[in-house]
């Protein structure tokens, strides 16, 4: 080992070893002395030696040093985009400049293999897991509502903007036993730390606008963010699908404090309001295709605290609360529906490394959820509510074999009290170093989530789903190209389903259903090949069928589709200091139910494409000037039909099909930094 | 008149400690006479062993770790496979901390700290770009608050705001008038005793070449 650094402790003795590994020094020192070798990456080597004017020969071996940055870590299922030191699949900042995605989260994550796009409702499906089955955290705490409301049939966004985050981990499964009350995925999120100074971001874009200040003290800082978004304008330019009697309209604010605590603790909160209302002109398909009007208003606070700091020299510690209000007015017709969700989760893991390799982590939890609902019509009102507490408790144990060997293996117990139901679920992955590029991992585990909440308004007799997930996976990086390959299956169990029974009934809810998915999905980057661009491409096949809710036998859900591609590319010109992103995507068709047709699910829609565009240009330091335009190429997109709740005077039901809000979506946009300094911008906005 | 009783302060006191101290001064003065001669990676490890022998006999002194960060730091630089560079960094960046512990006050360490980040900033450009000029800056910032003449601190700064200034749209150029100046001043600036940092005049002469 060339280059080890050989000496005598506390004396100026010493010499480098050479390029065969050996070394050799005079000394004047007599007595009892302490040789010490160390090198980069290598546990130090010490030894006593007395010297006694005459050679010492010595033959020293350095065991390699356990490094948890450089270690194995456990992959499968997981996509963490954070800019740790190893190599990472996608970064923070792809969340953001993702042509498409036009500054959602889940737009962004929507180009990750294992994902499924459906255009009509812009939530996550994964795996072939419906979208309340996965479930989004900020800083350790649950977000209950992470969309915003919208209108049946129509795409909703990410209520975060992603320029909050600093770091987002994506598990499509397989994941820590930490994690509850998902049947198919986590997305984690952490927020920002510590700005860099004081500064004021202003954001002018053709749906709205933005204004977010930040002031910094010595050990922490405090932003505030303040947002108007009216898509009046925009729509009154752009060709609708749909009549609009109210576009929609928001105000939404935020206030967010980062305080230092100790050398390493740091506590976090953040607190918004988001108010936003439409009114939207539908076909009522039951009354010969008459339009009415859907009005909705959404009024939503959210709270959200955490703290994470080191007791002792050991002990970590991370407690995170969150809070969350939320209401949905809605009108239609002569009925109008009033729903509320109050929802708190409190948190705290504790961890404790034993050794650097044998790390243990526990803690417990508590969901809470009360949902109630309040549906006036003519000659009736239904009032209905449930509240659920869930109280968990769980504990994982990571030991490292070697730098090239890890096994996590946990456990989790959930009780709710709402549904008289106890339940434990183990947790099992591993990965396996093969040489310095490549790994393979594997997770296995038992999911449960509680029912969703349109049921548990009305029985209390159900016991949570519950998904077993089988990942395996490999994934090398090379000169920063990367490729994973994934294989999986979900065996789904104890699924809602419904007796046929009146609904209000609770007898007619049993958790009969069942289901399976496996697939293959495929990812690929390379930022190298070509010169200042970067791309990657995600394939996922899924096979799937369940039987549950109002399914008459096993068939293909309608938000599963068989392949699914994606392919994003970026480039920096540098002579027109722009970025400029595109982003294709296709989705095999996906089945309907044709209420006319005996097979039940038998109808397919049309395959999904979309050709998406982004230009950033960096105009001066401190000013972005962005543009993106979805399906530029204008594909014809269609979410299959809906239909009349009952048949006509002929026996039919009247279809009426489900289009996208608009064929395609342009944004034109302005954002400006201000410092002291004048000379931060917003590059990571593009970059 | 202060002025110059203080001068004479700060070397007799660096005349004291020299002579109570002949050894460290002297493994000091040898080892950064190599700087010179270090061409390589290989090298610049070489050295960064001697200094950091000398870092464990002398729990005291700041200026061994300084020079042992320093020698890691530009290894990173050096360095041709960008999947080594974070390893040399971490073992610069436990120098730069245990550094600052020890002179929490001093803009030289503050200086090497901000060179440090940069050399983060450099292994990823594109994805640390924001968040390691942020912290740099602020490294930078806190350098020439303690010291607004320090030579290294400005050059760094010089180096960072022209950097960034092809990416802006601003004229690299914009920034000479500023580098002619500081290389101008640089001999004003006396380092506290023979072995304190006294680099970086080399770097601010080819800046100003490359301005012609």
């Amino acid at each position: 080992m060339p280059g080890a650094n050989a000496y005598l402790h506390g004396t100026y003795d010493g010499t480098s070893s050479g390029e065969d590994g050996e070394f050799k020094f005079r000394t004047s020192k007599t007595g009892q002395q302490t040789l010490q070798v160390e090198f980069m990456g290598y546990e130090p080597f010490s030894l006593k030696v007395e010297l006694k004017g005459d050679t010492i020969r010595l033959n020293v071996k350095l065991k390699e040093a356990f490094n948890e940055l450089n270690a194995v870590t456990i992959t499968a299922g997981t996509f963490e985009a954070s800019d740790k030191k190893q190599a990472v699949t996608i970064t923070p900042i792809d969340m953001v400049t993702t042509a498409g995605a036009v500054g959602d989260v889940y737009g962004a994550l929507q180009s990750l293999p294992g994902t499924t796009v459906n255009g009509e409702s812009g939530r996550l499906f994964v795996k072939g897991g419906d979208s309340e089955e996965s479930q989004t955290y900020i800083d350790g705490s649950l977000v209950s509502v992470p969309y915003n409301s919208s209108a049946p049939n129509l795409a909703t966004r990410g209520r975060f903007n992603p320029f909050m985050f600093k770091g987002t981990i994506f598990s499509t499964g397989g994941y820590s036993a930490e994690y509850g009350q998902a049947l198919s995925s986590v997305l984690l999120l952490s927020t920002n730390d510590m700005p860099a100074e004081d500064q004021l971001d202003l954001s002018f874009l053709s749906v709205g606008v933005e204004v977010a200040g930040t002031k910094k003290w010595n050990s922490g800082a405090v932003t505030g963010t303040l947002a108007y978004n009216n898509l009046q304008p925009y729509m009154s330019l752009a060709p609708q699908n749909y009549d609009w009697v109210k576009a929609p309209e928001s105000a939404t604010g935020a206030v967010s404090v980062r305080q230092k605590t100790s050398k390493t603790g740091m506590f976090k909160f953040y607190s918004s309001f988001d108010n936003g209302s439409f009114t939207l002109s539908q076909q009522n398909l039951d009354a010969g295709g008459t339009l009415i009007d859907y009005k909705l208003d959404n009024g939503n606070q959210f709270m959200n605290a955490s703290w994470n700091d080191k007791l002792g020299e050991k002990w970590a510690v991370s407690t995170a609360a969150s809070f969350t209000n939320n209401t949905d007015d809605i009108q239609f017709e002569q009925t109008t529906v009033a729903e509320q969700i109050q929802g708190t989760h409190l948190k705290s893991v504790f961890s404790y490394p034993f050794s650097e390799k044998f790390i243990l982590k526990f803690g417990g939890e508590l969901f809470s959820k009360k949902f109630s609902q309040n549906v006036q019509m003519p000659n009736e009102t239904h009032d209905n509510n449930f509240t659920n507490n869930t109280f968990a408790g769980f504990t994982e144990a990571q030991v490292y074999a070697s730098n090239k060997f890890v096994t996590r293996i946990g456990g989790r117990v959930e009780y709710s009290d709402y549904l008289n139901s106890f339940t434990v679920s183990p947790r099992f992955s591993a990965a396996y170093k093969i040489t310095d590029k490549s790994q393979f991992s594997a997770a296995y585990g038992w999911f449960y989530q509680n029912p969703v909440d349109d049921y548990l308004l009305y029985t209390d007799l159900l016991k949570p789903e519950r998904a077993d997930h089988y990942t395996f996976s490999f994934q090398s990086s090379v000169n920063s190209r990367t490729i994973r390959v994934e294989l999986y299956r979900k065996d789904y169990k104890d699924l809602v389903k419904l007796t046929g029974g009146e609904f209000y009934l609770p007898t007619s809810y049993n958790n009969s259903g069942n289901g399976y998915a496996n697939g293959l999905d495929l990812f690929w980057r390379d930022k190298k090949t070509i010169k200042n661009g970067d791309y990657w491409i995600s394939y996922s096949y899924l096979d799937t069928k369940r039987d549950y809710r109002n399914f008459p036998e096993e068939a293909i859900p309608t938000f599963a589709s068989k392949h699914n591609f994606s392919m994003v590319y970026k480039h920096w010109f540098g002579n027109l200091r722009s970025l400029a992103g595109a982003n294709f995507r296709y989705s095999s068709p996906r089945v309907f139910n044709d209420p006319n047709s005996a097979t039940f699910n038998g109808e397919k829609m049309l395959a999904y494409r979309s050709l998406d565009l982004s230009w950033s240009f960096l105009y001066r330091q401190h000013i972005i000037i962005y543009a993106a335009a979805t399906n530029v190429l204008d594909f014809k997109n269609e979410f299959g039909q809906r239909y009349s709740n009952n048949p006509d005077t002929n026996g039919r039901f009247q279809g009426a099909a489900i289009q996208p809000g608009s064929n395609q979506f342009y944004v034109l946009g302005c954002f400006i930094t201000l410092t002291r300094k004048g000379n931060a911008n917003q590059l990571d906005k593009i970059e | 008149m202060k002025k110059i009783i203080l001068s004479l302060a700060v070397v007799l006191i660096s005349l004291v400690s020299m002579a109570q101290k002949p050894e460290y001064y002297q493994a000091m003065g040898e080892s950064l006479g190599q700087y010179a001669n270090c061409q390589s990676v290989a090298d610049f490890q070489e050295l960064g062993n001697k200094f950091q022998m000398i870092a464990a006999a002398e729990k005291s002194e700041w200026l061994p770790l300084y020079y042992h960060a320093n020698c890691y730091i530009i290894m990173s630089f050096m360095e041709q496979d960008a999947t080594k560079k974070d390893g040399y960094l971490d073992v610069a960046e436990k120098s730069v901390t245990s550094m600052l512990e020890m002179v929490p006050a001093e803009s030289e360490a503050f200086t090497l700290k901000a060179f440090y980040l940069v050399g983060r900033l450099v292994v990823n450009p594109m994805e640390r770009g924001q968040e390691y000029s942020g912290l740099s800056g602020q490294a930078l910032g806190k350098a020439l608050a303690l010291d607004a003449t320090n030579p290294r601190a400005q050059l760094l700064q010089l180096q960072m705001d022209m950097g960034s200034a092809q990416y802006t749209g601003q004229d690299p150029k914009s920034f000479c008038p500023k580098a002619k100046e500081l290389l101008a001043n640089w001999d004003n600036f006396k380092p506290k005793s023979p072995i304190h940092p006294n680099w970086g005049k080399d770097q601010a002469e080819g800046v100003v070449k490359g301005c012609e």
